[in-house]
């Protein structure tokens, strides 16, 4: 059994069908790009998986749970952690406590241990300086570094990225990235919506292709960056657009 | 039987006075502060309502809301002191009904106050919570609350502010309060520049290091999301 399955989900914001009869199935190890223009329905599509958006129809099951019963929210959320694109820092308390407080709230972590594992993630994000620091004294690139150990703080067994390095400059960029390419060689299951082609050359073990709220290509990305262009004149015209 | 005392028998300044003054002056401060107090629980029991995503349940708290925040406090006033009594039965006294007019009038603006802090708390900080695995309730308490407070505080006091000079209006059922004072000295003393002076001076003492407060407040709260 695959760790997420999304099984023929329909997804639409009143009149506009994002996804149409949608379906894909994730393995728990790996690196998933997920590429396609703007507007797409990649966002959409992670969102539904951790339950952020409801699906019109169809189901989505992480670790054999269905998204569509409100019940299981809880453990898929923990199942599946996210990094959105927008950094999103917990304004009022300082980088260790907007760490540790998930954990001891929800997961009932004993406060030592709590902190001791974020200083191990802070290190793994470079970050181990900057555990007094507010929001306001932190970098884009160190905000979403932090979001990503806040994330992993939660030990999910999954990290959806959506677009985490697209508002941020290109040395931030690769500040983020190269922590991700960490997580992927220690074996980290990663789902990343993103638009850095050479992230995706370097780490992926999957490609998928979404146009039109339609799954066009997934394949490995060898296969992708040569023969599915060649094949394929959308994912050619896309990935010339977009400087590849 | 005091108001004859202070009719009577003097003519001209009093030490008395000082004291009648200082007395009025705390009447205002306990009738408005025992007002914002209780305005401002139910107020936010009110705004919690009015955030509620069931289009019913958040509309609900309007039909208290607006008519408050759409009407003269003086006329809620009267409203309640003499028209209420004719619908129970039962006369309410002054500082009752001064109590219960100011507090519904406060918990109508305070709910609206609430209302837009919470909501001025960008959804991305919802979402956050959500995606860690936090309840709704969970991610409120934990994570959007403490925002909303600090957003709500400068406008709180501003609003505490404006309710302590609306409390003026009270004096208008006779409570003794600084505005009430003020006229019965006038009229005693004959020296209305004086007297209104004084009361001006005091309730502007009271509001103007709470105006300052509110706009030290609202600069060292603010976040920079
Ligand atoms: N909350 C929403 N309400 C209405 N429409 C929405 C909402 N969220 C997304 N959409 C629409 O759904 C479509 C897909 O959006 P989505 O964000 O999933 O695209 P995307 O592939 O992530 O694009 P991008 O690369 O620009 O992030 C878009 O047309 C968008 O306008
Ligand atoms: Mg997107």
């Amino acid at each position: 059994m695959a760790m997420i399955e999304v099984k023929n989900i329909t997804k639409s914001f009143g009149s506009n069908i994002v996804l149409r009869d949608f379906s894909v199935d994730f393995e728990q190890s790996g690196v998933t790009v997920i590429l396609g223009p703007s507007g797409t329905g990649k966002s959409t599509l992670l969102r539904c998986i951790n339950g952020l958006e409801k699906t019109d129809k169809g189901e989505i099951l992480v670790d054999g749970l269905s998204v569509n019963n409100k019940k299981n929210l809880r453990q898929i959320r923990l199942a599946c952690g996210m990094v959105f694109q927008q950094t999103v820092i917990f304004p009022q308390m300082n980088v260790m406590e907007n760490l540790i407080m998930s954990p001891i709230k929800l997961l009932k972590t004993p406060k030592g241990e709590a902190v001791d594992r974020a200083r191990f993630y802070l290190k793994k994000v470079g970050l181990e300086s900057k555990e007094k620091s507010r929001h306001n004294e932190l970098s884009g690139g160190e905000q979403q570094r932090i979001a990503i150990a806040r994330a992993l703080m939660m030990n999910p067994k999954a990290l959806l990225l959506d677009e985490v390095t697209s508002a941020l400059d290109p040395e931030m960029t690769r500040e983020v990235l190269n922590i991700l390419e960490n997580l992927a060689s220690e074996g980290v299951c990663m789902l990343c919506v993103t638009h850095e082609m050479q992230f995706a050359k370097d780490v992926a073990s999957r490609i998928l292709f979404l146009d039109g709220g339609k799954l066009i290509c997934d394949t490995g990305k060898e296969d992708f960056f040569y023969n599915a262009r060649k094949e394929n004149e959308r994912i050619n015209k896309f990935l010339s657009f977009i400087g590849d | 039987m005091q108001e004859a005392h202070v009719y009577g028998k003097y003519a001209h300044f009093a030490i008395g006075d000082l004291y009648t003054f200082l007395s009025s002056c705390g009447t205002t401060l306990t009738v408005t502060l025992i007002s914002l107090f209780l305005g401002s629980i139910l107020g936010i029991v009110i705004g919690l309502i009015r955030c509620s995503h069931n289009k019913v349940v958040c509309t609900v708290p309007l039909v208290f809301i607006e008519p408050l925040r759409n009407s003269p406090l003086v006329v809620q006033l009267f409203l309640v002191y003499y028209g209420l009594p004719v619908v129970t039965g039962t006369l309410l006294d002054v500082y009752s009904a001064a109590i219960l007019t100011l507090s519904l009038n406060t918990a109508a603006f305070f709910s609206v106050l609430v209302h837009n802090s919470i909501k001025a708390v960008p959804v991305a900080q919802w979402e956050v919570g959500y995606a860690l695995g936090h309840s709704k309730a969970s991610t409120f308490i934990h994570i959007i609350a403490q925002q909303a407070v600090r957003l709500l505080i400068p406008q709180a006091i501003t609003l505490y502010i404006g309710q302590l000079q609306c409390s003026s209006i009270l004096s208008l059922i006779s409570l003794r309060d600084l505005c009430r004072v003020g006229q019965l000295l006038t009229v005693r003393t004959m020296q209305p520049f004086i007297v209104w002076g004084i009361v001006f001076f005091l309730y502007y003492a009271i509001s103007f290091p709470l105006a300052r407060l509110a706009s030290y407040l609202e600069k060292r709260l603010n976040y920079s999301y």
